[in-house]
């Protein structure tokens, strides 16, 4: 439906476009799946066609793509020829962000508008960094999880700076939703890549003390399961001897009526790499998982098992950890 | 179980009471959409070689390509070609590959030559493909042109940028690249070291693959991931007995969050914490089949989703219940493939082509 009121007039009804002959599409005998084009998208792509063989680069040509885009944002023929007339007319280019802000508001999942974003924000350097990091917060209030906004967040930090706030803006995202998946992530790209910040190993008790609260609230949230393990990437050593994350896990295990699957996952990666468990954790697991398994059997087969019957979807992955533990696990 | 007595009226509050996969009607869904479109995909305009390849390629999936023109198609899809004036020009930078449609192959008035090279890495996978799926070996294609001026897209970090002109680079072009590379037997058109180089960098914390490197993974990103990595011969058949440190990438992580991709409701998500959709049914699904653990996956309960996807009007939606777009009824057919549904064919998963046409039958 073409919500867009500015061209109710037909161009080749308009004064100002009454020296331009359009060019129809030539798609030539045949052509494969072709769209029934509504008559305006037909005719404005018809102006566009004549303006861009011409190489016109007017503002008259500039507001044309304008009308194109609204009808067909993807197009990225368009918007390559709008960046070519912004720059020989020397447009304004806080300006022509205002434009893509009004164009984003009904087609922000479309990657030729942030490129055009980033085009524009790139010759404008750092004046465009708050305005690009208040652009993509509000894209954030109505979809936290918008994937296109997040990798511009991330060129605008790392092109352009801004991090100052970042770690806190994704505590503020956490409280507001602690499943979000994205946030987690853009907290482990601010404490991995941050220059305002120690780097991972610094930041790592501090954040496995907050990640480890996000569980215990919530131990069915994946989400921060996953970052609890990022935290630790390429180091199992430093986890399976980390005091906090056994006694998370423990801690699940120990809570009636909870979600188990990721705290068990996570017991039998860290016995699969050598864990030696505490007699504690021990009598956890056989307590929680007596239903499932018989007493005595040794640990790890004991998850496993119990993996099988608290997470039926994947029972048969849960069988084959099972049959392919290491020889010298407990 | 009941079955409605034979004539009843459909429910019209559940316009998918299917029980079992509607091939025919699928076909007809198709069938539809190749003779025309309606005015609402206007909007994928400049990809049109890529709704084509949904229908042609998602026609042969269901077996039934030959009702097509084939010589038709592969004229429509040749005059879509860019091609450069003269050899000297293949070094000027430019991509000399497919152009999506007409909307970005602009023709001069007066000597009808066609200016302007607006082809595209993608849309040149999907001509590719369908040149393929309809029986061409690609040699009437100006392959020498395509694979010499691919290299101009490739970035220094490895990515590739999609046109020559400027837009964003990320993995799914790595993944046109390769494919196409792959298609042509040729890979003289790109670095693959630098390549495989970028899709290790996009592998994130949690063992999923986002588009850039720290972007979150996402199921569409880790197809591309991992199919590219297949095609460049980085990843050997039986990865999953290997120990961890052969590999290139982390497997047992990557095999891990793809298995937790299916939900409780039995489709797969793209990301954690996110709705279950027809199309990672798909990209999950073909990353598990690459990696040689689809038989971890419970089929039953993705066939029961995802035949809560399949319209009364033949296609796949994204939604349970929603209107059937083109995109997801591919993505569900292929899906129906990787579950082996009788009367479909094999799918060649990193090449996104049924199995006969990747292996030229």
């Amino acid at each position: 439906m073409n919500s867009n009121s500015d061209h109710k007039m037909p161009l080749s009804q308009r004064p100002e476009w009454s020296d331009v002959t359009p060019v129809p599409q030539d798609d030539g005998p045949n052509p494969v799946v072709p769209i029934a084009y509504t008559d305006d998208f037909r005719e404005t792509m018809d102006y566009f066609r004549a303006i861009y063989l011409a190489d016109e680069r007017s503002p008259r040509a500039l507001r044309l793509t304008a009308e194109a885009i609204a009808l067909n944002a993807a197009n990225y023929t368009v918007w390559q020829f709008r960046r070519l007339i912004l720059e020989s007319l020397e447009a304004d280019l806080h300006e022509e962000l205002n434009f893509v802000d009004v164009v984003a508001s009904s087609n922000s999942k479309n990657y030729q508008i942030w490129h055009h974003r980033r085009w524009a924000a790139e010759k404008l350097g750092a004046e465009a960094t708050s305005r690009e990091l208040e652009f993509t917060k509000k894209v954030f209030s109505a979809d936290a999880k918008h994937y296109h906004a997040w990798s511009h967040r991330q060129w605008v930090l790392q092109a352009l700076g801004g991090w100052e706030d970042e770690l806190a803006y994704c505590q503020q995202l956490l409280e507001e939703d602690i499943f979000n998946n994205s946030a987690w992530n853009q907290r482990y790209f601010v404490i991995t890549r941050s220059p305002l910040l120690g780097g991972l190993e610094t930041m790592r008790d501090s954040e496995v003390s907050y990640t480890a609260e996000a569980i215990t609230s919530k131990p069915e949230n994946e989400s921060p399961w996953r970052y609890l393990r990022g935290l630790f990437k390429n180091d199992m050593h430093s986890m399976m001897n980390d005091p906090q994350v056994l006694s998370l896990c423990l801690t699940v295990l120990k809570t009636k009526n909870v979600s188990y699957v990721f705290a068990l996952s996570m017991l039998l990666d860290l016995l699969c790499h050598g864990l030696q468990p505490s007699e504690e954790f021990k009598n956890a697991a056989h307590a929680l998982t007596s239903e499932a398994g018989p007493p005595g059997s040794d640990l790890a087969r004991t998850v496993c098992s119990f993996l099988e019957h608290v997470d039926p979807m994947r029972i048969n992955y849960w069988k084959w950890r099972k049959s392919t533990l290491p020889a010298q696990v407990v | 179980m009941e079955d409605s007595p034979p004539g009843s009226s459909s429910d019209s509050n559940s316009p998918s009471r299917a029980e079992s996969f509607d091939r025919d009607r699928h076909v007809f869904f198709l069938q539809m959409m190749y003779q025309l479109m309606p005015s609402q995909y206007q909007g994928q305009e400049i990809n049109r070689l890529t709704l084509a390849y949904f229908a042609v390629s998602g026609l042969h999936v269901l077996r039934s390509v030959d009702s097509l023109h084939k010589e038709e198609i592969i004229s429509w899809v040749l005059s879509l070609q860019a091609h450069p004036k003269n050899e000297a020009l293949l070094n000027d930078g430019q991509f000399y590959g497919f152009h999506g449609s007409r909307s970005s192959q602009f023709q001069k008035i007066d000597n009808g030559v066609w200016t302007a090279n607006g082809s595209h890495l993608a849309s040149t996978y999907c001509a590719l493909a369908i040149l393929k799926t309809v029986g061409n070996d690609l040699s009437v294609t100006d392959s020498e042109s395509i694979l010499k001026s691919l290299k101009h897209l490739q970035q220094p970090d490895g990515s590739f940028m999609p046109i020559h002109s400027g837009a964003e680079t990320d993995l799914r072009f790595v993944y046109c690249a390769a494919a196409i590379s792959s298609m042509l037997g040729n890979w003289s058109g790109m670095d693959r070291e630098m390549a495989k180089e970028y899709i290790i960098n996009c592998q994130s914390y949690d063992g999923g693959f986002g588009l850039t490197p720290g972007s979150e993974s996402h199921g569409g990103a880790t197809y591309c991931a991992v199919a590219s990595l297949q095609l460049m011969g980085y990843i050997e058949d039986g990865l999953l007995s290997k120990s961890a440190s052969s590999c290139i990438i982390d497997v047992p992580l990557l095999l891990d969050w793809s298995l937790q991709r299916q939900a409780a409701d039995g489709g797969f998500q793209g990301r954690p914490n996110k709705p279950t959709d027809t199309c990672y049914a798909f990209w999950v699904g073909g990353v598990l089949r690459i990696l040689g653990a689809y038989q971890f996956i419970d089929e039953t309960a993705l066939r029961k989703f995802l035949l809560t996807c399949q319209s009364e009007y033949g296609g796949f939606s994204k939604l349970p219940g929603q209107l059937p777009d083109l995109y997801h009824s591919f993505y569900g057919f292929s899906a129906f493939s990787l579950l082996e549904e009788p009367g479909l064919h094999p799918i060649r998963i990193e090449l996104g082509i049924a199995d006969n046409v990747a292996i030229g039958l």
